[in-house]
């Protein structure tokens, strides 16, 4: 109930507001009250749009903070229709990204109803009109998926701890397809679907990828393509392991915890070398998930507790001496060796299980005799010439790359025809002398190039190359592939006035 | 053809371009006045290639094949012409279509011929950290991977805006002069060494 001026009827000052039909009503006679302005109701109306936006969100607790900045943007003065509902969601997305909780825009424009591309128009004007330009938080990814893991509806039923290992897991694993440039070229999000796909195969949830597409407004089929393209860098990282050479797409669900042990592991022991101070909140990420991961290995020789308990030794005792070098890295070595040895004797378990139990008890034994002392020569070795980390280069720099190879054999080519066309006789002994080396390797390699299809030796880009030497136009400038630039400007004498 | 011949063969200069890579210019866009009212429709008429929709857009859209270039005629007088590979070609092909609308009877002069933009394209041959550069350079860089997956980089001297892209390719447009597209890389490109990715 709220105080005001008398009731216009009745003359008592005693009102309630109803919430249904935003009006006031006089307690005592039931008449409506018409006390409200106009900027009144408009200031009303514009909390109610915002409300209406941020609670399909589950922002109702950032309403306050959107109403200050839509405020400040329009001097108070707030707003009508449908370009109103689009600053709503702009200023939403502004506020969460302010503090480094980013939203995807598709998921607020879906809220709102508008194309994504409207609404960032909007973003863009928000942010530079404000000058939030300097200190605005860039677009963290990592909070995106812990976002979608709490949210996700499929995941509902997992157990509480099943939720937080597979956060962990994959904020690993997101930032490690952030360094391998998975989520660079792209949007973002479908990486993000790609990855929560990922960790519910490998935690044993019953989650499609549809299902998690559709709930943050993502393509499917662009969520299928990063999916596949993280399989297949995973392949590639597991080459790493002992067994590497036998992993492929199709067992990497199997292998993934493996491989992602044996990273943070490294990741863990490069950490105590290096001494970063920046890298305070990863190690702590880190750690968690190793703790996290070995608490899963109970099922070994040791039990629970003391698996655990002389695994953390084992972790103090290395923090302790990371400052030492020569006994510092021999307990590095043994740590990361045996490691891997109960990792690779997992593996091996689990591919000869039905052998196994087919066997006796001491075969079983002798197996596992075996194995250790092969697993020791060729863990020892490993350590020593290889290195755990894989850098892998953008997709579109290696395209690039190939492409100006590519350019390179063609000029070359080009080049040889010319020679052969200007001193006829010459290229003929020549190719008497040397057969094949000027003719014959060039057409293969180019029909190896393309696979099932039969072309001719020269086409047309062949052919622009080669007018473009014949001008003396540099072979840098050829290599970057602007022919109709370069045409223009050498070939077609346009620019000479 | 002299001309020619050395813009072709010539080293690359490392007083101006320390770098030793220089921006390809990929298009010119000119602005010229005719001084003179234009009946757009009459020009449609006769010209045989000219596109006129005025429900669409309010000028006529001539092109010719040398240089391969395209104008946007006004009813005003104005000319903007667009395509061009360098400044010559640009006042050249700006100076065909004048003569152009001379030839259909309209009193055409040639004022105020101006370069209004050079696009500029390179590459650096290595791959970007785009999330490093966007956060050590917010002031004047804008990332949003949602949207576009380069990053867009307003230069304030000179002001230039650059497109840089995880693959190392750069493109760099708003130079009113070759000269500034061409000193706009080189103040970039040191930055860009300092984000690469290094290839093993």
């Amino acid at each position: 109930m709220s105080k005001s001026s008398p009731c216009t009827y009745c003359g008592e000052a005693s009102f309630i507001h109803d919430d249904i039909s935003s009006e006031l009503i006089c307690s005592s006679c039931g008449g409506v009250q018409h006390l409200y302005s106009y900027r009144q109701r408009k200031l009303f109306v514009a909390q109610n749009l915002i409300n209406e936006v941020t609670n399909p969100l589950g922002l109702s607790f950032k309403s306050s903070d959107v109403r200050s900045m839509i405020s400040t943007i329009t001097e108070g003065e707030f707003g009508q229709g449908e370009w109103f509902k689009v600053l709503i969601g702009a200023c939403i997305y502004v506020v969460m990204r302010k503090e480094d909780r980013p939203l995807p825009m598709a998921e607020v424009a879906s809220t709102i109803g508008i194309d994504v591309y409207e609404i960032s128009r909007m973003i863009l004007r928000v942010v530079d009109f404000l000058n939030l330009r300097p200190d605005f938080p860039e677009f963290d990814i990592v909070h995106l998926l812990e976002r979608m893991i709490r949210n996700c509806s499929g995941c509902a039923s997992a157990e509480r701890n099943l939720i937080e290992r597979m956060r962990k897991q994959g904020m690993f694993l997101i930032q490690c397809a952030v360094k391998w440039y998975l989520s660079i070229e792209w949007r973002p999000v479908p990486l993000v679907v790609a990855v929560l796909v990922f960790m519910v195969e490998l935690n044993g949830v019953g989650v499609g990828m549809e299902e998690l597409a559709k709930e943050v407004h993502a393509r499917v089929s662009t969520c299928r393509a990063r999916y596949k393209e993280l399989l297949e860098t995973l392949v590639k990282v597991a080459q790493v392991l002992p067994w590497g050479k036998d992993v492929t797409v199709k067992n990497i669900i199997k292998n993934a915890l493996v491989g992602i042990q044996y990273m943070e592991r490294n990741a863990m022991l490069k950490h105590g070398e290096k001494r970063e101070e920046g890298l305070d909140q990863a190690t702590v990420d880190l750690k968690d998930v190793v703790v996290e991961c070995l608490r899963n290995d109970g099922e070994f020789e040791y039990g629970v507790d003391g698996m655990s308990k002389r695994k953390d030794s084992r972790y103090f005792m290395l923090e302790s001496n990371a400052g030492r070098v020569g006994g510092g890295d021999s307990e590095r070595q043994q740590i990361s060796l045996e490691c891997l040895s109960v990792l690779y004797k997992k593996f091996l378990d689990e591919n000869n299980c039905a052998e196994s139990l087919r066997g006796s008890g001491s075969a079983q034994k002798r197996r596992i005799l075996q194995f250790d002392l092969l697993d020791k020569k060729l863990l020892l070795k490993y350590l020593l010439e290889k290195d755990v980390e894989v850098d892998t280069m953008s997709p579109s720099f290696v395209n690039g790359q190939l492409k100006c190879k590519m350019r390179r054999e063609r000029i070359n080519a080009s080049m040889v025809r010319i020679k052969r066309i200007m001193h006829q006789s010459n290229a003929d002994l020549a190719d008497a002398e040397i057969p094949g080396t000027l003719d014959g390797s060039y057409p293969e390699s180019r029909r190896k190039k393309r696979k099932g299809m039969v072309v001719d030796d020269v086409d047309w880009e062949d052919l622009i190359i080669e007018t473009l030497v014949l001008h003396q136009v540099k072979e840098e400038e050829i290599e970057k592939g602007h022919y109709n630039t370069l045409l223009d400007l050498h070939v077609f004498n346009s620019g000479i006035v | 053809m002299a001309e020619q011949a050395l813009e072709g063969s010539q080293p690359v200069d490392l007083t101006k371009h320390p770098s030793g890579i220089v921006p390809t210019l990929q298009n010119i866009v000119s602005t010229v006045s005719l001084d003179c009212k234009l009946e757009l429709k009459s020009i449609a008429l006769q010209a045989r290639n000219a596109e006129y929709n005025p429900k669409r857009f309010a000028a006529v859209i001539m092109r010719i094949r040398e240089p391969k270039t395209t104008a946007l005629i006004f009813a005003s007088g104005k000319m903007v012409c667009t395509g061009a590979k360098s400044e010559q070609q640009s006042k050249l092909a700006a100076r065909k279509y004048a003569r152009i609308i001379q030839k259909l009877g309209f009193p055409a002069k040639f004022k105020d011929f101006k370069i209004q933009n050079i696009v500029g394209s390179c590459d650096v041959k290595f791959p970007i950290r785009l999330e490093g550069l966007a956060y050590s350079h917010g002031a004047f860089s804008s990332y949003e991977p949602e949207l576009f997956p380069g990053l867009i980089y307003r230069m304030k001297q000179p002001k230039i805006v650059l497109l840089i892209f995880v693959s190392g390719k750069i493109v760099l447009t708003g130079a009113k002069v070759r000269d500034e597209t061409y000193t706009a890389f080189e103040n970039i490109y040191p930055v860009l060494t300092e984000f690469r990715k290094n290839q093993q």
